[in-house]
């Protein structure tokens, strides 16, 4: 009996390390493919007609005599042409994805994971792209466009040519279609539902190729309001119903884009593969012709960011971002061997965007962080330089405000308040924290403790938290660490649970910052004031808004509104600078660091252009201009064998340097 | 208290000649005390400070500010700092620091920048830092502390609720016992890992690191008191038939009398056998969950984020694992020789032989 209850302490103790094993290792398991056991016919196609019928205020229906006389037709053609004339189409490149995808619809619950990037955002045509190096316009899916006169209408003529992948043109009913899919309450996306039908007002079909869209308030940039829609195949949507989201799960949908996703390469929970479509219609169209160059595109599923890193460096995969210093300086250095021999290339390449904002993201509304003078305090004892010159070695720059990179929206002269204990000591003694406690954290004469949660859902920066933790304490300050991983992390902002969150806003290559999400009093609280301006004192806190610091002032509120109804850019710029001065006032958010460049490794039949990739490009990866060389590849693998070497390549690319 | 009857007695005899387990046992007593003594060993802050013809033990008490040594600060002295400068001014003021003078949270980078340096003698960072600068050293003698008491402090807490309810179920039988058992096998069932990560997400991280720490302790124990309570409801109703219970029963013993003074005795030596390998499992729990994230709140100290740092710079930093892995090796060795010693001594089958 005794050897028997032995056995199962061992047992026990196997089975946890199993099951730890289990959590680490694997996660997915086969979801049935659902879209093979709908069987029932759907088609949608009277109840769209119906929708256009019953919002003639938005769907109209024209002729092209209807066009209004003396458009500006623009078609970016004097535009100098993004990727490389040297580069060959062919090849296969290999990737990693750290989760497989949750399915293959680009809207939808679950749709928002890393891959619809792939799917959808980098991959497939919009009505036109900006220009990565001269951020205007230059032709997609459209031909030509024209802004109207009153700024708010953009007329656009359809490329006929335009083909979704599965060979079906690409017509003026596909975008009137869009607006009746993205409306629908079939998609379960309410941001999408509230987003296509509060910030566009209307669309007209003037011919199969002719339409335009109107948006309800002048911009400066109506462009982008218009010509950064993308088309979604009605005919392959014709089935739109009830049960979208079973019944789209696993089905790609016709693209207009180069890569498509074959059903014989979903192969669930470990691997997927995008492969280039030989018929695309844009093959051979300028700014096209030269990107997405791979033939197929091979991701495995590896979940561990360690043993995604060593599969590069045994050559399994092409390319390995090596943004943290870590990897940069110590896990592939330039003395690495392969590197010396000229296997692996290092590049650097330093871009220009609006940079995404990392700090501290401050709840106002929580006791003790509704005072200034302890989020001044906060302010000056978050020691951010540290982390850069220390952790992230000096490479990475210090965020001054959460809008930065917008080039003259960006306030030239506001500087993120540096670490300064006695300023920080000073701070917190005005708001009653004036005595150290044994442990040398600050107490109040009420005996409370001048301690907050900080958390964050970067699992990988989880380092800067402790060394964050660590200065605080220097300035009497006690931040409790909080590490959750990401969804979990981000639900807790959502519901606004946080005390302080380190975390950032990802921000697309726009003209200027957006204001109302953040700092806007209708995202932070049902009603945050009373008619008189006063605060209500009934307010309840407002839930899954990107207003993380509960900021409610309505003196902003005033700017954002005159902000968001603006068409003036002198106006806006003006008003933008006032509002991050405000902001910076308000010292609700701690501004932390940013990052100017992107750094990689590829291996050396992973070609890109002379100049790398293009000024304003996200990752080295964004725009496909890179292509890869097989007869090099098998050189290469050859001369590892023999030990033969090539010169090593350690690259930086410092033209856009700011 | 100490009047053991000559059974007891004869089986730590019996213990103290199996060498390998008493040794072992010996090396863990030892070890225990030296991680109590902790803040005497491995600490940033001094052991002795001399100022101004002024004596200072500054272990134990309330931080001192820097303005206390004549320095310009109000926060915590770094005391490395001010033995440093004591001895460049060469005057009558000085200061001893522990044999390890880091404490387990503090980023000491000597080069200027966080990364894994190497072992060094000269740097005083005998086993080398963690990606953030914090010494190896520093952080495993406080993650095994904690992870001692965690796991002592579990096996205490599984011991009374399973012993209480097995022994309950045991010796009241009948509709009680089947009852306890359907909740038993389905308590049992629900997959205590995956448990653990669910409810502990849900705690609420405004608590301080002791109470967080203390809530993982009772969801874990929560969840693992139920495999206690079968080895005591079978051995509870063994005894529970046999003569000496029922003449207790006819001279009219009440229950709590026959079950504290004449059942639970005779159980124990019992249950004592497995009580090693309970806090095993316990170490090797808390651990797993360090390792996946789960465990206990950062910047807590511990073998599992250890484990989990080394992995991850297994090839630029082999220091950090190979620290973390001998430890927890030489811990469950130690502790699997007791327990393997406790159970042959307790055997009454002496020349049984196990393998």
């Amino acid at each position: 009996m005794i050897k028997n209850t032995d056995m199962r302490g061992i047992c026990r103790l196997l089975g946890w390390l199993t099951v730890a094993l289990v959590l680490n290792g694997c996660g997915d398991s086969e979801t049935p493919a659902s879209g093979d056991a709908v069987t029932s016919t759907i088609d949608n196609s009277v109840e769209v007609q119906a929708f256009y019928d019953a919002n003639p205020d938005f769907f109209s229906f024209k002729t092209p005599a209807d066009l209004p006389e003396g458009l500006n037709w623009v078609s970016g053609d004097e535009f100098p042409e993004m990727g490389s004339p040297q580069a060959k189409k062919g090849g296969t490149e290999y990737r990693a994805l750290q989760d497989f995808p949750r399915t293959l619809r680009t809207v939808g619950p679950d749709s928002n994971g890393g891959f619809r990037t792939l799917l959808l955002d980098d991959t497939t045509l919009q009505l036109a792209h900006r220009h990565r190096d001269y951020f205007d316009y230059i032709p997609g899916l459209a031909e030509s466009w024209a802004v109207g006169e009153d700024r708010k209408t953009v007329y656009v003529k359809l490329d006929p040519a335009a083909r979704f992948s599965d060979g079906v043109p690409i017509t003026a009913d596909d975008y009137l279609f869009s607006f009746w899919f993205y409306r629908s309450p079939y998609i379960t996306a309410p941001w999408y539902n509230n987003y296509y039908s509060t910030m566009y007002t209307n669309i007209t079909r003037y011919d199969d190729y002719t339409i335009s869209v109107t948006i309800p308030e002048s911009k400066p940039d109506v462009e982008k309001w218009v010509l950064e829609l993308r088309p979604q195949p009605r005919h392959f949507f014709r089935e739109l119903g009830d049960d979208y989201v079973d019944r789209y799960q696993w089905r790609f949908a016709p693209t207009t884009g180069p890569y498509v996703i074959k059903p014989e390469d979903v192969k669930k929970g470990r691997s997927i593969a995008l492969t280039r479509n030989p018929e695309w219609w844009a093959q051979d169209k300028k700014h096209w012709r030269y990107r997405f160059n791979a033939d197929r595109i091979q991701f495995t599923v590896i979940r561990d960011t360690e043993k995604i890193f060593e599969a590069f460096r045994r050559g399994d995969l092409d390319q390995a971002s090596l943004n943290l210093s870590e990897y940069w300086y110590e896990k592939l250095p330039d003395t690495a061997p392969d590197v010396q021999a000229g296997y692996i290339h290092k590049s650097i390449f330093y871009n220009q965007r609006p940079r995404p904002s990392y700090g501290l993201w401050i709840n106002t509304s929580r006791p003790l962080l509704d005072n200034r003078d302890i989020r001044l305090g906060i302010q000056y004892a978050t020691h951010w330089q540290l982390v850069i010159d220390k952790f992230f070695r000096g490479d990475y720059g210090r965020l001054n405000t959460p809008h930065d990179g917008f080039g003259e929206f960006t306030h030239p002269t506001l500087r993120a308040r540096e670490y300064d204990i006695d300023l920080a000591l000073e701070h917190f003694a005005a708001a009653g924290f004036s005595r150290r406690g044994p442990d040398g954290i600050l107490l109040n004469d009420a005996g409370e403790k001048l301690a907050f949660t900080l958390s964050t859902g970067y699992q990988s920066l989880k380092d800067v938290m402790t060394i964050l933790k660590e200065e605080a304490a220097k300035a009497g300050l006690e931040f409790r660490i909080e590490v959750l991983d990401g969804t979990a992390g981000w639900k807790k902002v959502q519901e606004k649970q946080h005390d302080i969150h380190f975390s950032a806003f990802g921000v697309i290559l726009e003209m200027y910052p957006r204001f109302w999400e953040h700092y806007h009093s209708d995202n932070a609280y049902d009603r945050a004031f009373l008619e008189d301006g006063s605060i209500n004192p009934e307010r309840q806190l407002k839930t899954q808004t990107n207003n993380l610091e509960a900021f409610a002032v309505p003196e902003m509120d005033r700017m954002i509104d005159r902000y968001r109804r603006s068409a003036d850019t002198g106006e806006m710029i003006g008003l933008a600078h006032k509002m991050s001065e405000l902001h910076h006032d308000y010292a609700s958010f701690v501004p932390g660091f940013y990052q100017g460049f992107f750094r990689v490794g590829h291996w050396r039949w992973v070609r890109y252009p002379e100049y790398f990739t293009h000024k304003h490009a996200a990752g080295a990866g964004e725009l496909f201009v890179h292509w890869i060389d097989p007869a090099m590849k098998e050189e290469t693998l050859e001369a590892r064998k023999s030990g033969a070497t090539f010169e090593p390549v350690i690259t930086v690319y410092d033209q856009w340097k700011e | 208290m100490f009047n053991f009857n000559p059974q007891t007695l004869k089986k730590l005899r019996r213990f103290r000649e199996i060498r390998r387990g008493y040794y072992s046992f010996v090396i863990l007593a030892v070890l225990l005390v030296v991680l109590a003594l902790g803040e005497l060993l491995v600490n940033s802050r001094a052991l002795i400070v001399k100022y101004e013809g002024e004596w200072f033990f500054p272990t134990y008490t309330a931080f001192h500010p820097g303005t206390d040594f004549g320095l310009e600060y109000s926060y915590e002295v770094n005391y490395r700092e001010l033995q440093a400068k004591f001895t460049a001014e060469d005057g009558d003021n000085w200061v001893l620091m522990p044999p390890v003078p880091y404490n387990p949270y503090e980023n000491n980078a000597a080069g200027g920048i966080f990364r894994p340096a190497a072992p060094s003698l000269a740097d005083q960072h005998y086993l080398g830092t963690d990606t953030t600068s914090r010494d190896i050293l520093a952080r495993l003698f406080y993650g095994t502390r904690i992870a001692l008491l965690f796991s002592l402090a579990f096996m205490v807490w599984v011991y009374l609720i399973g012993i209480s309810i097995g022994c309950a179920m045991g010796y009241f039988g009948g509709v009680f016992d089947l009852f306890f058992q359907r909740l038993i096998e389905i308590w049992s069932n629900i997959p205590f890992l995956y448990m653990v990560i669910i409810v502990f997400s849900v705690i609420p991280s405004s608590l301080s690191i002791p109470s967080r720490i203390a809530i993982l302790l009772s969801v874990m124990v929560l969840f693992s008191w139920t495999s206690m309570t079968y080895n005591m409801r079978t051995e509870t109703y063994k005894e529970k038939s046999r003569d000496y219970v029922a003449a207790a029963r006819i001279i009219g013993a009440s229950d709590t009398r026959i079950i504290f003074r004449h059942i639970l005795p005779n159980v124990l030596s019992t249950l004592v056998t497995f009580m090693p390998f309970v806090v095993v499992s316990a170490i090797s729990a808390v651990t797993a969950l360090d390792f996946l994230g789960f465990g206990l709140p950062p910047p807590t100290p511990s073998l599992g984020e250890l484990l989990k740092q080394g992995t991850a710079n297994l090839r630029t930093a082999p220091w950090i694992v190979s620290a973390a892995f001998s430890t927890l090796v030489i811990l469950l060795t130690l502790i699997t020789f007791i327990g393997e010693a406790v159970r042959e001594s307790f055997d009454p089958k002496k020349f049984a032989f196990y393998r």
